[in-house]
């Protein structure tokens, strides 16, 4: 056997074990986030997702890998602002998301993310992620944040490597819906200013893809109590 | 307490009799009338049990809302003059050692609103594309195929220490992957350092730096000229130190015009201080405290020294209260 392919083989092979991580992170993150995901796309084998995005030298094929979501019942629910005076029927504030792998190896600059927010704006996606293996120049993040009318995230194949979520020590954050943080602030006669904060670039915060002005429950174990709940208004 | 005495404080008995025969509580009446009056105008002016806001304050919030979002347009406008800047020069045979006029020109007008890091960034998208930093440059930037961080780079015999040997340097190589040649790193370096370091929205309207931007190859050429210029100039400067000393002589006459045309409210010198502290506003021309100077009528007439009435010379009446004789 060719020892050449053997390496070359090898290195695919962790690739694409990297990347399939990667992959059934950003799912768990869609499904945490209440977008429309099977159960099977979530629990996709290694194998299948091997067979389904490697190109024939066996390493991974992110060309191919595109993702659209479509939200909840509840989600919408979630992100529908309440009724005003001047807006009596709100529209919930979430549409389809769209998530891409950008295959270039190299570092990621403006070209790159024109492309994505073209696409993303041409196919009126609500949402975008877009994902690259390496950190990507500072103009390119204003370029990306600053889509009109449209929300674009960013993350590195790395960070999703693993689901943070999932750590023991990460309490459980719940979003709450418009309607519960009314409530919230009437029930302690709060304003929201007065709530402890959280920043929009706290991990868990990019994670469920938090907005300003929403407001985080947070559920700690408690020794004493049991359970522990918190709130944050993000920032 | 207060209600069988008088409450107004005064030595006058008519205002007294007055005020007793109105009594305390009718006193109050008036007070509670105005804010009534003034909650139906709301009404209809604004949304109720909402204050009337102050014409002025608005006119400070807008101000201060206005900076905000001109900050935010030059951040996109910084933006896209980098954008536009990466795929620069147009042609793509342009020699970056003299670069067609019209090429320099947008180069150079481009670079106006940037701060040093936004420069940077420039250079990074530029990389990313693969050319070098370097705006007027086409080429691509050097690639070092071996491994290894850091480079070690030789300078030109002579350039050591001691003026033998020859310089060495460690240099980092993604410093060295910037460029595709050290003539262009250093282009690029002589641009940079004459970028304004405080962003656009703070710069002051009449400063020359980070406006007019030399090219290494100009500014050499100018450097040429100066030199021999002021090797020649020594009677020039002989010259002007005497002009120097007659202007202080007339200096000194004018002294008396200059302070006649100082005045406390000069407008067109407030409107140049206004615009040196970023106040252009026209809502902030007066300053930002309102000042009223309110004359008193009562000042009218001759005032006269006092003259001695009857009874002052036992001390007078204290407020109305003639002391008795003892």
């Amino acid at each position: 056997m060719d020892d050449d392919y053997a390496t070359s083989s090898v290195d695919a092979d962790r690739e694409m074990t990297r990347l399939w991580r990667t992959w059934r992170t950003v799912f768990e993150m869609l499904l945490d986030r209440g977008y429309e995901v099977t159960e099977d796309e979530v629990q996709m084998p290694l194998a299948v997702f091997k067979e389904k995005y490697s190109d024939p030298l066996g390493y991974p094929d992110r060309n191919k890998m595109k993702i659209s979501a479509r939200p909840t019942e509840a989600m919408q629910a979630k992100y529908t602002p309440l009724p005003s005076k001047s807006n009596p029927t709100p529209q919930p504030d979430c549409g389809t998301i769209y998530v891409e792998f950008c295959p270039d190896a190299t570092a990621v600059g403006t070209k790159q993310v024109r492309t994505f927010n073209h696409l993303v704006d041409e196919n009126n996606y609500h949402t975008g992620v877009f994902i690259t293996q390496t950190p990507i120049s500072p103009s390119a993040v204003r370029l990306l944040s600053s889509m009109p009318g449209r929300i674009c995230e960013h993350f590195q194949e790395q960070d999703l490597l693993v689901n943070i979520t999932r750590h023991e020590l990460v309490p459980k954050h719940v979003l709450l819906s418009p309607d519960e943080k009314a409530r919230l602030l009437e029930r302690y006669r709060l304003k929201e200013s007065q709530l402890p904060r959280i920043q929009v670039s706290d991990p868990v915060a990019r994670y469920l893809g938090l907005r300003r002005g929403q407001v985080v429950k947070i559920i700690r174990r408690s020794e004493t109590a049991g359970r522990y709940a918190s709130y944050r208004w993000v920032i | 307490m207060s209600s069988g005495r008088p409450i107004l404080k005064t030595s006058l008995p008519s205002i007294h009799a007055a005020s007793a025969s109105m009594g305390p509580s009718k006193s109050a009446t008036p007070r509670q009338a105005p804010p009534n009056a003034q909650g139906s105008q709301q009404q209809t002016a604004s949304l109720p049990n909402r204050p009337i806001a102050d014409p002025r304050h608005v006119a400070i919030a807008l101000h201060h809302a206005h900076q905000i979002q001109a900050q935010k347009d030059t951040e996109t406008l910084i933006l896209d003059r980098i954008l536009e800047l990466v795929t620069f020069p147009s042609a793509p045979s342009a020699d970056p050692a003299s670069p067609s006029p019209e090429d320099a020109r947008a180069f150079k007008h481009a670079l106006v609103p940037f701060q040093p890091t936004d420069y940077d960034n420039l250079i990074l998208e530029r990389n990313i594309e693969g050319l070098c930093g370097y705006g007027l440059c086409p080429r691509e930037h050097r690639k070092e195929d071996a491994k290894g961080t850091y480079r070690i780079t030789w300078g030109a015999k002579g350039s050591g220490p001691g003026g033998r040997g020859r310089d060495m340097n460690i240099i980092p190589k993604e410093k060295l992957e910037m460029w595709c040649s050290d003539e262009c790193a250093e282009r690029a370096m002589y641009i940079r350092v004459q970028l304004a370091e405080e962003p656009v929205w703070e710069r002051r309207a009449d400063e020359a730096r980070g406006k007019q931007f030399l090219l290494l190859e100009e500014g050499r050429a100018a450097q040429g000229q100066s030199n021999m210029r002021s090797s020649a100039t020594v009677k020039e400067v002989v010259g002007q130190l005497g002009n120097l000393q007659m202007g202080e002589a007339q200096s000194s006459s004018d002294m008396a015009d200059d302070i006649g045309r100082l005045s406390v409210r000069d407008d067109t010198r407030s409107r140049e201080l206004a615009l040196e502290r970023g106040d252009s506003h026209p809502a902030l021309y007066t300053g930002r405290v309102g000042i009223h100077v309110q004359e008193n009528d009562n000042a009218h007439g001759p005032v006269t020294a006092p003259q001695m009435r009857p009874g002052d010379e036992k001390g007078g009446s204290i407020e109305g209260y003639v002391p008795h004789d003892q």
